[in-house]
């Protein structure tokens, strides 16, 4: 049996409750509402405000299944252009806004709040914020305040609102606790992801690329270290190795590109290097691509990434979300002892008739040190003999794109100097690549993590030598020291760079000390966020329970699970008023009681068969010290006992008893009674 | 079918007999863990069905916070089996007194509920009955009255009734089944019919249709009634002008000639209950009219006398006899 048709209207007070959820749940959403579906959740928006304040009718069921069927539509026709994943969520806030037009009774009700919670959850894919995690766990409590109104309709917003959180904040230590003991599953089958724009490194470089990235504050990745962090020059990133070059940008090779796109079919090609390693973990924010970083000869065993032949990384998946992975990185580590044929004729083909005095140029180094080793520090030296500048803002160069730099302008950037002694490395007969990564990080004290930041992209160049393999030269290193020594920072200012395009970035307070290590203090909180709630996985949830539990063992989890589950089911049930301690006790009767106690110790028992007056007299006589004291004392009781009084005043009287007795008993005590 | 159908009896029959041994009937019952049970709705096996979704979706994505919503919402739900049971503990039911009622009509059944701690949309209802919701439950007592469809006459139990709550989130239906021990005479339905009344009037066609009836006299007390101006000065009531109720005079009557007898001499006749409804409706009749009568059921005989107390009576000894079984005689 339910309830009859009358109980099953929706109330004035729930239709308020689902105005203010349906902008908390869709609002956050914003950014993945195409202007369509954004029109129509307002049209329903206002038409349920003009219900509610009662100036329209209900729109009649041809015309929401009507609106359902031509927004359908569109999605469907919509759908390739903003993404599978997208068009769902598209199509399911739209069957939320419609479904919430035309509510008719408790069980739609109910289907809008499940819908609700779900959409919550949608949010959290791309939101992972501290910020967007408390205001959705705010919406969440509103959503459940929505269930609440069902059934208290006659009372304000504010006492509906407290039951509802009131219920939300005791659910959750017991959430906590199942976050903690919870299996962590890997994917159980693939899902569409979503659509959206890359942000970070390209796969292709030309000059001027990673000027667009010095412009960007925004975070590239975190990484801890097990041991202290190695220094700066030390700090660089591989992300990409370009070896094709057309004479205005370069490029990866398709062979790398191939197992690239191959991933989830292939396995790695690539063996653990052997020698000394340095432990690292690191927190790529979503860049929407599938490149990640590691310094030198990287290697990492987690799950979703492939150990690429290039000593790089790869993730199976699009970084579309925080993603931790562990790696160990080998410096010492010679990449590619023996380099296959096809490999070296690949880095060092160039096109025909491009930068013909670069070339010559590199003719002449070769012709004056046929040694590779000694040739190439003369290139490096080349540098910083001729009068070369370093500037974010290079001079535009022309079809010639490194003679023009080389010999006209000689200022530019590290792709560049990059490109240039690749081309010179090249020409002069040796196999070289551009690498581009990152150089450097700002190492957080407190946390002990580095964050590395757009600005600090940067490209270098590889050279193939003779039993050392891959060695890195840093053009770079050698015009502007600092910037690899100390960091980006230390060579360019900040307002010129990153800040130019970002006027509200938090890097700007690295300006003002104070403000400085707040900036720095949010910054751990967020990376401890990231590491300990986004990145926890299996190995952080074993560590845990081995920190709190010892050895680990089903049955250690299972008592330690029942024991958490009981305190916390005692400590909502006591806040629910289900358990009572001590609360039917007279609180009056048991102090009377006690005083007698006290005054029997002191040599005056009390005749059971004698009233409270008589007592008191008895009590006066024997000790007189304490006479008035004691009259009062008997007065409030009797008066308390067998007189009717006004709550007020009973409450008023209470006080006055206890704090009389508190009074006699430190007499009494201090024996103050003769 | 057939089976089956003795199957389902035998089981309502184990069922009735459990509770009973559990839940004792009683006037005055406080739910208490024994006494509650609860089980999830339909909405509440949605909400586990979401909270999986939720959790493969999570899982798939490798996103923690999907699955913290998750975990979340299973934590409410945990945290609403509590409070579901606290909105029925420490509900205290007392069956108070039903009002007068015929065969046919909704009986009412008054309960009184009170609870130490605030409590709130409570459903109750007898099987098959409609259902009354109660918006709050507080420390003050609160009655409510509890249809029940009845058709026949005689001593009508409502049975177990049924109270439920849904309350907060409606996750979880907690519910009792509470036998109040609230039986209830329910009288015969009345049917408009002379031939009673003209029946005693044809004995004594030299009485006037008067008889049975009160006339002003000196032999009982009636009442008082407000004092005119000129009336005996022995009649007033000197005692409530004292009081300063005003002057008041004293009513006396005496009874009009010999008392009406209603009589149903064979018990076993097949239209037993057409005579009863017409014997309720007579006596209905003349109590209204305020007229002296008796009554005789078989060998039973109930003394002429008048006022609501001996019309309820009748009433009552007509509601309780047995039905007329067919063969039976």
């Amino acid at each position: 049996m339910t309830y009859s048709s009358q109980e099953e209207i929706i109330s004035r007070h729930s239709l308020l409750w689902l105005l203010i959820v349906n902008i908390a749940v869709l609002a956050p959403l914003y950014d993945k509402l195409t202007p369509w579906s954004m029109a129509i959740c307002g049209i329903c928006l206002v038409w349920r405000f003009g219900i509610f304040i009662g100036k329209v009718a209900k729109p009649p069921r041809y015309l929401v299944t009507a609106l359902a069927i031509a927004s359908a539509i569109t999605l469907a026709l919509v759908t390739s252009e903003i993404g599978l994943l997208n068009g769902l969520i598209n199509l399911l806030i739209l069957g939320y806004a419609l479904k919430y037009i035309e509510m008719r009774n408790r069980r739609d009700v109910r289907t809008v709040v499940l819908v609700g919670y779900f959409l919550i959850a949608i949010t959290f894919i791309d939101q992972q914020s501290i910020f967007y995690a408390v205001n959705l766990t705010f919406v969440t409590g509103i959503n459940t305040c929505v269930l609440v109104s069902l059934y208290r309709e006659d009372v304000k917003l504010k006492d509906t609102a407290r039951i509802g959180f009131k219920l939300l904040l005791q659910s959750l230590p017991l959430a906590a606790l199942l976050f903690l003991v919870l299996p962590r599953l890997p994917p159980l089958w693939m899902v569409p992801q979503q659509k959206s724009t890359q942000t970070g490194l390209s796969d292709e470089v030309s000059f001027g690329d990673i000027t667009e990235l010095t412009r960007s504050a925004a975070l590239a990745f975190r990484a801890e270290f097990s041991m202290s962090p190695p220094s700066n020059q030390q700090l660089y990133w591989r992300a990409l190795v370009m070896e094709d070059y057309d004479g205005s940008k370069w490029t990866q090779n398709s062979s790398i590109k191939n197992i690239e796109e191959n991933t989830p079919f292939t396995t790695p090609r690539r063996q653990q290097p052997d020698g000394s390693s340095i432990q690292y973990s690191v927190i790529a924010e979503p860049s929407n691509q599938h490149w990640l970083f590691g310094l030198d000869a990287a290697f990492s065993s987690d799950t979703g990434i492939i150990n690429l032949p290039d000593y790089r990384l790869y993730s199976v998946r699009t970084v579309d979300q925080k993603f931790q992975y562990h790696v160990d990185s080998y410096p010492q580590y010679a990449m590619d002892k023996t380099l296959d044929s096809t490999v070296r004729r690949l880095n060092l083909r160039l096109p025909d008739d491009v930068n013909p005095r670069a070339f010559e140029l590199a003719q002449s180094f070769e012709e004056r040190f046929p040694d590779p080793e000694t040739r190439l520090s003369a290139m490096m030296r080349y540098f910083t003999e001729q009068p070369y500048f370093y500037t974010l803002t290079p001079p535009r160069v022309g079809p010639q794109q490194i003679d023009d730099f080389l010999f006209e302008n000689k200022a530019g950037f590290c792709v560049h100097y990059a490109s240039a002694l690749t081309f010179l490395a090249r020409a002069s007969g040796l196999p070289a690549r551009l690498v581009t990564g990152y150089q450097g990080g700002e190492f957080n004290q407190s946390a002990g993590y580095l964050s590395v930041y757009q600005y600090m992209a940067h490209a270098w160049t590889e050279v193939w030598v003779e039993n050392r393999g891959w060695v890195r030269f840093d053009p770079t290193a050698m015009i502007a020291p600092e910037r690899v020594l100390e960091g980006f920072d230390a060579y360019f200012q900040a307002q010129d760079s990153y800040l130019l395009d970002s006027p509200f970035s938090p890097l700007r307070l690295r300006e003002f000390p104070l403000l400085n290590e707040l900036r720095l203090t949010l910054a751990s909180i967020d990376y401890y966020w990231s590491v300990w709630v986004l990145g926890f996985d299996k190995n952080k949830q074993e560590k845990i329970l081995q920190k709190l539990l010892g050895k680990v063992t089903q049955q250690k989890i299972a008592i330690f699970m029942l024991m958490s589950i009981t305190l916390i089911g005692l400590i909502i049930a006591y806040s629910a008023g289900l358990l009572h301690f001590n609360r039917g006790k007279d609180r009056v009767s048991t102090t009377y009681l006690r005083m007698c106690y006290l005054l029997e110790k002191k040599g005056v028992i009390r005749d059971k068969r004698l009233g409270p007056t008589d007592f008191c007299s008895i009590v006066e006589q024997a000790f007189p010290g304490i006479a008035t004291d004691f009259r009062r004392f008997t007065h409030y009781y009797v008066a308390l006992k067998y007189q009717p009084l006004s709550p007020h005043r009973r409450k008023k009287t209470v006080k006055l008893f206890l704090s009389q007795s508190r009074k006699l008993k430190l007499k009494i005590i201090k024996g103050k009674t003769s | 079918m057939k089976k089956n159908g003795t199957k389902e009896s035998r089981f309502n029959l184990w069922w009735a007999q459990w509770l009973n041994r559990r839940l004792p009937p009683a006037s005055r019952v406080t739910l208490a863990h024994k006494s509650i049970f609860i089980l999830p709705t339909g909405f509440g096996l949605f909400w586990i069905f979401l909270v999986l979704i939720l959790f493969v979706f999570g899982t798939n994505y490798q996103n923690n916070l999907v699955i913290g919503l998750s975990i979340l919402l299973l934590s409410l739900f945990n945290t609403c089996i509590i409070y579901s049971y606290r909105n029925l503990a420490g509900l205290t039911l007392n069956a108070s007194v039903s009002p007068q009622a015929y065969a046919g009509e909704t009986l009412v059944f008054p309960v009184k509920l009170s609870s130490s701690q605030p409590q709130f949309e409570v459903l109750l209802n007898y099987p098959d009955n409609q259902m009354k919701v109660v918006k709050a439950i507080g420390k003050e007592p609160i009655v409510s009255l509890i249809p029940f469809d009845n058709l026949v006459r005689g001593q009508i139990s409502p049975g177990r009734l049924k109270i439920e709550s849904r309350y907060p989130l409606g996750l979880c239906r907690a519910w009792s089944h509470v036998n109040l021990n609230n039986p209830h005479i329910v009288f015969a339905k009345p049917l408009v019919s002379h031939s009673q009344l003209k029946s005693i009037d044809a004995d004594n066609q030299n009485i006037t249709g008067d008889r049975g009836m009160h006339i002003p006299g000196v032999d009982e007390f009636k009442g008082l009634k407000q004092h005119i101006p000129g009336e005996s000065l022995k009649q007033v009531a000197w005692k409530q002008l004292a009081q300063g109720r005003g002057m008041l005079s004293k009513e006396f009557q005496q009874p009009q000639g010999e008392p009406h007898w209603l009589i149903i001499e064979d018990l076993n006749s097949p239209d037993l209950e057409k005579q009863l409804s017409e014997l309720t409706w007579a006596i209905d009749k003349m109590s209204g009219r305020g007229q002296v009568f008796g009554l005789i059921i078989g060998r039973k005989k109930i003394l002429p006398s008048e006022g609501d107390a001996h019309r309820v009576h009748c009433l009552q000894e007509l509601a309780l006899l047995p039905q007329y079984v067919e063969g039976d005689s």
